[in-house]
């Protein structure tokens, strides 16, 4: 029993493709050399493998060939093409095959290695010579070792600076030499000192998540503190953070501090460095965010006119108006409406055009140094919420209010245009609007009247809704055709409904709908337009008429159920005595519209044909 | 800190050229790199080039952005296996002790769509400062590119900045007693008023098409040489209508589309006459 080193040696990777990299080397190292992957080792520079108690020889095999009834026919071409005369063949359970006796480990890893390297698949990929390989970044030198014999490749390398080719006396050494030449090969290790070296300087943050990238983007670890001219704090935080997060991946500390981690270098000399970097971004920021307040949220709002939301949809002044007109119709108040009013403004401020992820929190900061009420500034904020699909939702009711009315422009326009998401294009963010819609009426309790939505907006989003009511998809799908009146509602009836599926009185409802439905439903277009009561020929018939009548679709569920449910005696007597479809045209016009009749003041409840029974 | 950079690519065996002479928005444009990149002859270059962006001009106000900067850029292709330590050796040229400072590779992929042209490569920090691009060319013009070059586009102010302990370009010391400042404001606050505000969109919309037509017509005559430099006037002049703000969304990406199949074209062009035109 030996133990393997294979280490696949690289300019730097970026961290995606060192996660990728870790990924696929199990299932690689097993499919090709026979082994589990010990040790899964990946730095920007390297990606190795550690196999403790390996064979030193590959298993044998034996390659299944034709069964042996179908020697004569086949052998010599089998045979042929495994490079062995038919002689050699040997069979096993009632099948001809050869014999692969296991080869050295030694000699079989160059090729291994090899099929390693080519094995690994990166979302991005490249060329960098002649061999035509492909890889997250060009492969610099390759190592594989079983003990102390170097099977593929002379060293490994060190850090970069400050360590040059390292020699391996024995693979199972490899950590603690490279440990000693200044690199930390172990990815969990190295997330651990970050860690540890965090949590020493302070109370850090890591809002934008870059851990994961900076622990792929050192070899070797130290953690540094710095601090930067607290004239900054002027800045809005988010920005300061943003700025030191997606652009340095420093770890905020709170005020003016902040963390990051160092390959290597002087500590004090790259301290001092990396603080002017961030300063004179935070300088820049700072020269935008200045020339901005000075112009302030109205007057930067009253230039949005020049700026085009899309093509054929207006500039952003348009938007301004339609979405202020939808704050009206959502039950906004003052507060929404001027929001509504400012709520672009920071599209046209530059702060913005360096920040975009931060649209809406910079005009709402700009709000507050306008001395804007709260309400206000917090609904600007909270505008585009919520952005993800588990993203939180506003938090104030204008806010909620705000964001409806901008989504439902947004879909309202983009579909007008015709620019409906197809397939996983969805250029314009379309159904990520229309969840937000859904989610700030289901879960955000905002009254969002099914009638401000086009035909086509309505039923893309209420689409939307089977996915976000934890009820099968027919009880959302039944609900979409009551006469709920706003999107929240149809949720909570499709609630109601699958709630209510085992109830008498949801049977007896339902029964009621199938039956005048299936009956009269395929012949609507011959009905009257009207309910004729002179034509009620018959008790059974009036009966039915009557108890119609008196069922009120006002209520809850619950309610308009129990009232439904009257109709079921009724309609079961009338389906016993009467023929619907009797010789006199009128007549038979005059049932097909009872029963029609019926099933639509059921309907209001829901298309009970959607529901399987 | 241009000489020191001159003379060790210089003894590498580096052509060097000179910058172009029509506006570029970055030295990759250069037909030095663009062309050359393309097909199956090797080419080492290197050259400054005073990158021309009329959008990142802030009349000299803001330190930290300028319609006009500099670059140095090095092309080696195909890529030497050593091409790394040969850049880093570059920086220890300049005065960067490699093991005081933290230099990091850090993954930056990148595009130019108007050129229909892409690569991987890192931004090199020093001590998280940005002083070069680091790009493998994987596509021109649309095309795979043969010999795949390394390009490393040094960022001169940054550099020097860093060099010379400046907290802003304004104050980088060009020869003792003359600043950048001295030398350049005056020139950020006049073609910022240009670019911003007086550049004639009407003129520079038919230009646009004018040089669009002539590119064609260049490329009728198998010239593409001539030919691409209307490919870079048309691409500058799209850059002074998008500083004017004359252009919408939807028109960017049709300017976008009519510059990157002139740049396409023009290196289909040059592929033929200049070994196979492979991809």
């Amino acid at each position: 029993m030996a133990t393997l080193l294979v280490e696949i040696g690289c300019e730097e990777l970026p961290a995606g493709a060192c996660r990728e990299a870790a990924e696929q080397l199990p299932a690689l190292v097993e499919r090709e050399l026979g082994v589990e992957a010990g040790q899964v080792l990946v730095t920007p520079r390297r990606i190795a493998v550690l196999v403790e108690e390996v064979d030193e020889r590959t298993p044998d095999e034996w390659v299944k060939g034709p069964p042996e009834e179908l020697a004569e026919k086949a052998a010599v071409g089998f045979a042929k093409k495994h490079g062995v005369t038919v002689e050699d063949l040997v069979s096993r359970e009632g099948f001809l095959g050869v014999e692969r006796p296991g080869r050295p480990l030694a000699e079989v890893l160059p090729e291994r290695l090899d099929s390693i390297v080519r094995g690994l698949s990166f979302s991005k990929s490249m060329r960098w010579d002649e061999s035509g390989i492909r890889f997250a970044r060009p492969v610099r030198w390759t190592l594989a070792m079983i003990d102390s014999e170097t099977v593929v490749g002379g060293s490994s390398f060190g850090h970069r600076f400050t360590a040059g080719p390292v020699q391996i006396p024995h693979a199972g050494e490899y950590v603690e030499r490279l440990r000693a030449a200044g690199v930390e090969p172990d990815a969990e290790e190295r997330r651990r000192q970050i860690l540890a070296g965090l949590d020493a300087v302070g109370s850090w943050s890591d809002p934008a998540h870059v851990l994961e990238e900076v622990v792929y983007l050192v070899e070797s670890v130290t953690v540094l503190e710095g601090t930067f001219d607290e004239r900054f704090l002027q800045l809005p935080e988010r920005v300061v953070v943003t700025a030191m997060q997606s652009h340095q991946r420093y770890f905020p500390l709170g005020g003016n501090r902040f963390a990051f981690v160092a390959n290597g270098g002087d500590p004090d000399t790259v301290r001092a460095g990396n603080e002017g970097v961030l300063e004179g971004r935070l300088d820049d920021a700072s020269f935008t965010f200045e020339r901005d307040v000075r112009l302030g949220i109205d007057r930067l709002a009253e230039r949005l006119g020049a700026i085009t939301f899309f093509a054929g949809a207006g500039s952003l002044a348009d938007k301004t108006e339609r979405v202020r007109e939808l704050v009206g119709k959502l039950g906004g108040g003052e507060a929404t409406l001027e929001a509504a009013r400012l709520a672009k403004g920071d599209q046209a401020s530059e702060l913005v055009r360096e920040f975009p992820d931060l649209e809406g929190h910079i005009g709402a900061e700009y709000a507050r140094l306008a001395g804007y009420p709260e309400a206000v500034c917090a609904a600007i904020d909270e505008q585009y919420l919520p952005d993800s699909a588990g993203g939180p939702l506003p938090q104030t009711e204008a806010g909620k209010v705000l964001a409806a009315a901008d989504k439902l422009d947004t879909l309202t326009v983009s579909f007008s245009l015709g620019h409906k998401p197809t397939g996983s294009r969805d250029p314009y963010g379309l159904r990520r609007a229309a969840i937000g819609l859904c989610r700030l009426a289901v879960e955000g309790g905002l009254t969002v009247p099914r009638v401000l939505m086009p035909d086509e907006v309505r039923e893309f989003t209420e689409e939307r809704l089977e996915g976000l009511v934890d009820v099968p998809v027919e009880y959302v799908r039944a609900a979409r055709a009551s006469a709920a009146g706003d999107l929240g509602g149809v949720a909570r009836l499709a609630e109601a409904l699958y709630a209510e599926r085992d109830t008498p009185e949801f049977e007896a409802v339902f029964t009621a709908y199938d039956r005048a439905n299936r009956l009269a439903g395929r012949e609507a277009d011959q009905a009257a337009p009207e309910l004729d009561r002179s034509l009620l020929g018959e008790d059974a018939e009036r009966a039915v008429a009557e108890a119609l009548a008196s069922v009120s679709t006002d209520g809850d569920v619950r309610t308009v159920l129990e009232s439904g449910a009257t109709l079921a005696p009724v309609m079961e007597r009338f389906f016993d005595e009467v023929l619907v479809m009797d010789e006199d045209p009128a007549v038979r016009a005059n049932r097909l519209r009872l029963l029609l009749d019926v099933r639509d003041t059921l309907g209001r409840l829901g298309d009970f044909s959607q529901i399987p029974r | 800190m241009i000489r020191a950079l001159e003379g060790y690519w210089a003894d590498e065996g580096c052509v060097l050229m000179q910058p172009y002479h029509t506006e570029l928005a970055a030295g990759t444009m250069n037909p030095a790199t663009f062309l050359r990149c393309l097909g199956p002859d090797p080419w080492k270059t290197a050259y400054v080039e005073p990158s021309i962006r009329p959008q990142d001009g802030r009349y000299g106000e803001n330190p930290y952005r300028f319609q006009q900067f500099f670059q140095f850029q090095v092309i080696l292709k195909p890529a030497p296996e050593d091409v790394l330590d040969r850049y880093f050796a570059s920086l220890e040229v300049l005065g960067i002790d490699l093991q005081r400072h933290d230099i990091r590779l850090v993954e930056d992929d990148w595009e130019q769509p108007t050129l229909g042209a892409w690569g991987l490569g890192w931004e090199v920090w020093c001590d998280g400062m940005e002083i070069t691009q680091w790009t493998y060319f994987q596509q021109l013009g649309g095309f795979d590119v043969e010999l795949v070059p390394a390009e490393m586009t040094y960022g001169l102010e940054r550099l020097a900045m860093f060099l010379q302990g400046k907290r802003t370009a304004f104050e980088l010391e060009w020869v003792p007693g003359v600043t950048w400042g001295e030398v350049y404001r005056e020139s950020e606050r006049q073609w910022s008023a240009y670019n911003f505000e007086l550049a004639p969109v009407e003129v520079l919309t038919a230009r646009f098409g004018e040089h669009e037509e002539e590119c064609r017509l260049l490329l009728e005559r198998g010239l593409p040489l001539p030919a691409y430099d209307q490919v870079l006037k048309c691409s500058h002049t799209f850059n002074l209508l998008d500083a004017r703000g004359a252009i919408s969304a939807t028109e960017r990406a049709t300017y976008i589309r009519r510059v990157r199949a002139l740049a396409r074209d023009v290196a289909k062009r040059y592929l033929e006459a200049n070994g196979d035109a492979a991809g």
